[in-house]
């Protein structure tokens, strides 16, 4: 399954929505690492991860997301991540990602 | 599949490319379910065989052209896994545990796969490649 990627500004809670359909591996997460770079290079904000229909992420995917967070830490803004599958917050939990990036349901 | 059948192999060749790694996790998520591993065990099994693969397409040191060898060990009440590539290896003694504080954007890889499976084994060095084998157990029914 491919990776569909969708991303919008929210002016209105200032921050990034960052809408992820698929399965994110080394086949895919260099489609997510350019799309997170072009939008931190527009504008430094933070992310909201929308998981609802991410499917699977493995550690390519999550570097991603801790390339992201030293940017964004050093202007004290944050990754969220919203809905994920109970096998991909498990994988945020071993690797302590759950420390440094906000989990909500 | 047959019940009563001790050890079975099933071997598949792969390009190293990161587009057959879908595929693979398909692979093992069937012959998992047929086996009658729980979601949670499937889960962490695509997670560490994606995991291998991508190690041995990043590190193995091959080109495109070159294959590496996905093996399926399914015994009675265990799966084995091995991930093996022909390229040049690495000392496994350099490999860290990573610290969660200061998360550096690679070698969370073999982490992963050590804490989701129940027992892993690197061989790797000396123009040998690697070979990464993994262990899950079929927990017994409540």
């Amino acid at each position: 399954m491919a990776l569909k990627i969708q991303k919008s500004y929210n002016e209105e809670e200032q921050l990034w929505v960052l809408e992820l359909e698929g399965e994110v591996d080394l086949h895919t997460a260099g489609n997510l690492k350019e799309a997170v770079t072009d939008m931190l290079e527009e504008k430094i904000s933070s992310i909201r991860v929308i998981g609802d229909r991410l499917e699977y992420i493995d550690s390519t995917g999550l570097s991603v997301f801790i390339g992201a967070i030293k940017k964004l830490q050093a202007k004290n803004h944050h990754i969220i991540v919203t809905n994920l599958k109970p096998s991909i917050k498990k994988l945020l939990n071993i690797t302590g990602l759950d420390k440094i990036i906000v989990v909500e349901n | 599949m047959n019940e009563g059948i001790n050890r079975e192999l099933i071997e598949l060749s792969i390009p190293h490319r990161s587009e057959y790694i879908g595929m693979i996790r398909l692979t093992v998520a069937s012959i998992a379910s047929r086996m009658g591993f729980d979601i949670e065990d499937i889960e962490d099994m695509k997670v560490a065989i994606s995991e291998a693969c991508a190690n041995a397409i990043r590190h193995g040191g091959c080109s495109e052209e070159e294959n590496f060898i996905v093996q399926f060990i399914r015994e009675q009440n265990r799966l084995e896994i091995s991930v093996s590539d022909f390229g040049k290896g690495y000392s496994v003694n350099t490999l860290q545990t990573p610290n969660t504080q200061e998360l550096n954007e690679g070698g969370l890889g073999i982490f992963i796969i050590k804490s989701l499976m129940d027992d892993v084994k690197i061989k790797s060095g000396n123009s040998q490649g690697t070979s990464i084998t993994m262990i899950k157990n079929l927990r017994e029914e409540a």
